[in-house]
């Protein structure tokens, strides 16, 4: 029986580590058409979600099979009921790497011209943050988790210097309003897709320790987080004097 | 199951308590025959005694001659050791050799007596009143016929024997004791030789079984352990040479793997990775180390690589797919996967060969590009000139005006088709030339180029006010070309000027590091997009295909510019950010002469 509970949970980590790779990949093929404004390429994330949807929903069903089946406790039980979680938050990562592909569907249509914010460093480091935590999931690496949570805030930080300079540029060229509403909402997208990868984080961190790290404030790692907003804003004063 | 129990706990005590034994035994049974000898001994004596006693007084054995008997018996007591007494058959004594007659007791309840009177010699053992001490009786009758006259008793202290004993006892006990001791002693050794040898094989097992191979055994001298010995010893040897066929042959396996170029993932019915090869961890970013076990999930996050490991071990045959690596830069593998299959055509696991397809995908796009942008190129002005030639012909030739317009656009066309041939010929000039060896590199310096460069654009740059500064290190020597070289820079810094602002600068920078010259030229003018610059220098590649036709060029610039400077031996980079300008690098390799030199220094 409690081999069986093994393997049953080997098939289960099989299965939501393949769910997060195609997230992965989908996150990475949505921004990947906002940088070269490849609307097909947008158009493979936006059809492709209804297959993290199935998977999303198959996991769920596998998760509460075993728990119906065979009732674990301690760790076991922990690790289903943060892989019900992590799926939920890997669905949503997967639907705003969606709309971000909408808005790359948009782009490619209206807005010939280069973009005005700098999503690239932003989505580099969404983009990071999504591979650690996944990392930390398939290695049950505490640190790598921790790393995550502290960098949330980075992320959060830079969206709002990008709403910042959006206010700016809406001021500045009150006609191109729409299209910039487009490009802001990108930054949206990325904030939430760091937030739930935080989130993912935060599952693995209880997987592993069993204690639960949601709602904490960021009194962690926090000298590490103001050396790299330090970074951020100044290869931001660079980019604008260059 | 009983306890289980050393072989030395086997053989040594059960040795010890069966030679304890054995030595009480032998003891008592010495004993006992040693005291019934001595008992009969005594007992002939004393009846040789009473024979000799009897016969002594034959025919005077009677009761009125009870007091000379009686005289003559106390003469002899002091010379033997030995109570001698005559009674009558009814027990009555007539004399006794130690006691006054009168004192001795009717003797007729005694039984050595009443036997004696039965006409049998009569023996009994009794504790002696007067002395405490065992006695031993000896009763012989004397007979006149068939009737006992009188009996002649002898008596004799049993003591003689348990004294022997018991003077003997302390040297007997000794030298059981030594027997005992040595005994089990060499019982010990015995045992303890035989549990060593025992020990001996089982720590050579154990030693071959941790993998020292070269284990032997010394050969023991019980014939048993001997033939064992020798057995395992012959078994350690084959089973050596065994190995080591193996693990040569795993080594050339291995060899063959790790030399493959190409990526070799072997993974188990579960999806688990059992090994990869050098080309795979490489290809695919792991370490065998690391991921040996885990699943392919766990390992490489790429779902077509998922996807395409499921399908090979799904079926029987093998297959063969597409994997792209999204991230930078992408990447494109083709994999062939077979299942393998035990004897029984079970599956046990698959092999997945990955190709590295990147450069070929690469290659097919710049053939396909650029086939269809030559004749693009080609065609726009030759359409051009066609048209405004057949409108000539058809009637402007005579309207003067429009006549000379359309010849100087016929003229601009005809100059543009010139200077894409021109440029195609120098890049097809250099590239012949570069692999014949026929580029002349001679040591010169590279300010200088650049600063010929330089000038040589500051005409065209001041028409938009645009400024070219240049920061030089000195002393920037290496091998170079100086004409083809600055047809590179001119190359590089029209680009910039071309696509700057008004009014912006243009800057060159050459510095020189470790083993190379590194040039840049730096614009701030619109950049390029990230997807652009892996093809930046491709022929006829052009970045917005409408824009760069109007500002003039051929399409062939920073082709060129690769060329040349890969005839150097260097090679180019670009940076670029869109809005914030691009970063054109030439690497030039310092003669390795000077670089030593200076690493010297």
């Amino acid at each position: 029986m409690r081999m069986r509970l093994q393997r049953d949970i080997e098939k289960l980590k099989k299965r939501i580590v393949r769910l997060s790779t195609l997230v992965e990949e989908r996150f990475h093929m949505s921004v990947k058409a906002i940088e070269c404004r490849n609307a097909s390429l947008a158009a493979k994330v936006i059809n492709g979600d209804i297959e993290i949807d199935q998977e999303e929903v198959d996991i769920e069903e596998e998760c509460l099979k075993i728990l119906a089946l065979h009732q674990p406790v301690a760790d076991h039980l922990r690790y289903i009921v943060a892989v019900l979680k992590m799926n939920n938050d890997l669905e949503r990562i997967g639907d705003l790497a969606v709309n971000i592909a909408q808005r790359a569907e948009t782009i490619s249509e209206h807005y010939g011209c280069q973009i005005p914010f700098d999503y690239f460093t932003m989505a580099q480091r969404t983009g990071e943050m999504l591979e650690k935590c996944l990392d930390s999931l398939v290695n049950m690496d505490l640190t790598l988790a921790y790393e995550v949570c502290a960098e949330d805030d980075d992320v959060d930080f830079m969206k709002n210097m990008m709403q910042n300079q959006f206010a700016q540029e809406v001021r500045k060229n009150p006609e191109n309003t729409e299209s910039l509403i487009d490009l802001f909402l990108i930054s949206r997208h990325l904030e939430r897709i760091a937030d739930h990868a935080t989130n993912i984080a935060e599952d693995v961190i209880y997987m592993i320790t069993g204690e639960i790290h949601r709602h904490r404030g960021g009194d962690y790692v926090k000298d590490k987080k103001i050396r790299s907003l330090e970074g951020f804003s100044l290869s931001l004063d660079n980019d604008i004097n260059s | 199951m009983g306890k289980r129990t050393h072989l030395f706990g086997r053989l040594f005590p059960p040795f010890v308590i069966l030679i304890a034994l054995s030595l009480a035994a032998v003891f008592w049974y010495a004993t006992v025959v040693v005291e019934n000898l001595s008992r009969e001994q005594s007992t002939e004596n004393l009846t040789n005694q009473a024979a000799v006693l009897s016969r002594l007084f034959q025919g005077r054995l009677s009761r009125e001659n009870a007091a000379e008997l009686d005289a003559a018996l106390k003469r002899v007591n002091h010379r033997i050791h030995v109570r001698l007494t005559i009674a009558l058959p009814t027990g009555e004594a007539l004399a006794d050799s130690i006691e006054a007659v009168a004192n001795v007791t009717s003797l007729a309840s005694r039984p050595e007596i009443q036997e004696a009177a039965a006409g049998n010699v009569g023996r009994a053992v009794r504790r002696s009143l007067a002395s405490d001490k065992d006695l031993l009786f000896v009763a012989m009758p004397i007979k006149e016929g068939a009737a006992v006259t009188a009996i002649v008793r002898a008596a004799g202290p049993m003591e003689n024997t348990q004294f022997i004993l018991r003077n003997h006892r302390w040297e007997i006990a000794g030298i059981a004791v030594v027997l005992f001791l040595s005994a089990a002693l060499f019982c010990f050794l015995i045992a303890r030789g035989l549990s060593q040898s025992l020990e001996e094989v089982r720590l050579g097992i154990e030693s071959l079984g941790e993998g020292r191979l070269d284990t032997r055994l010394p050969r023991p001298h019980v014939e048993e352990l001997a033939t064992l010995t020798s057995t395992f010893n012959r078994a350690a040897g084959a089973l050596q040479s065994k190995v080591m066929i193996i693990t040569q042959e795993r080594n050339e396996l291995e060899v063959v793997l790790s030399s493959m170029t190409e990526a070799v993932v072997v993974l188990d019915t579960n999806e688990r990775l059992l090994s990869v090869n050098q080309a795979a961890e490489n290809l695919l970013g792991i370490e065998n180390e690391r991921v040996k076990g885990r699943t392919v999930q766990e390992a490489v996050r790429n779902t077509d690589l998922h996807r395409f490991v499921t399908n090979t071990l799904a079926g029987k045959e093998p297959i063969e797919g597409d994997i792209v690596f999204m991230g930078e830069p992408e990447r494109f593998l083709q994999a062939h996967g077979a299942a393998l299959q035990d004897t029984r055509g079970h599956n046990i696991g698959a092999l997945v060969v990955l190709n590295d397809v990147t450069r070929l995908k690469t290659l097919e796009n710049i053939r396909r590009d650029f086939v269809a942008n030559v004749s693009h190129e080609l065609k726009t002005p030759i359409t051009s000139i066609k048209g405004f030639l057949e409108t000539l012909r058809e009637g402007a030739m005579d309207d003067p005006e429009h006549a000379k317009r359309f010849l100087e656009i016929i003229m601009k066309h005809t100059d543009r088709l010139d200077s894409i041939i021109e440029d195609l010929l120098s890049l097809s000039r250099i590239e012949r030339d570069a692999e014949k060896g026929e580029i002349a590199l001679d040591s010169g310096s590279v300010g200088d180029v650049i600063e010929l460069a330089a000038a040589n654009c500051r005409r065209r740059a001041q028409l938009r006010e645009i400024e070219i500064k240049t920061t030089l290190e000195p002393d920037l020597v290496t091998r170079v070309n100086p004409q083809l070289l600055e047809q590179a820079l001119i190359n590089l810094v029209d680009n910039a000027v071309k696509y700057s602002d008004r009014e912006k600068t243009v800057e060159i920078e050459a510095k020189k590091l470790a083993a190379e010259i590194i040039i840049k030229v730096k614009d701030k003018g619109c950049g390029i997009s990230k997807e652009h610059l892996s093809r930046i220098f491709e022929r006829f590649y052009r970045v917005d295909k409408a824009r760069s036709r109007n500002v003039g060029g051929t399409g062939l610039g920073l082709s060129i510019v690769k060329h040349i400077v890969n005839a150097h031996g260097g090679r180019v980079a670009v940076d670029s950010s869109p809005n914030k300008g691009s970063v054109f690098s030439i690497y030039l390799p310092l003669p390795v002469a000077v670089s030593e030199v200076r690493s010297a220094q």
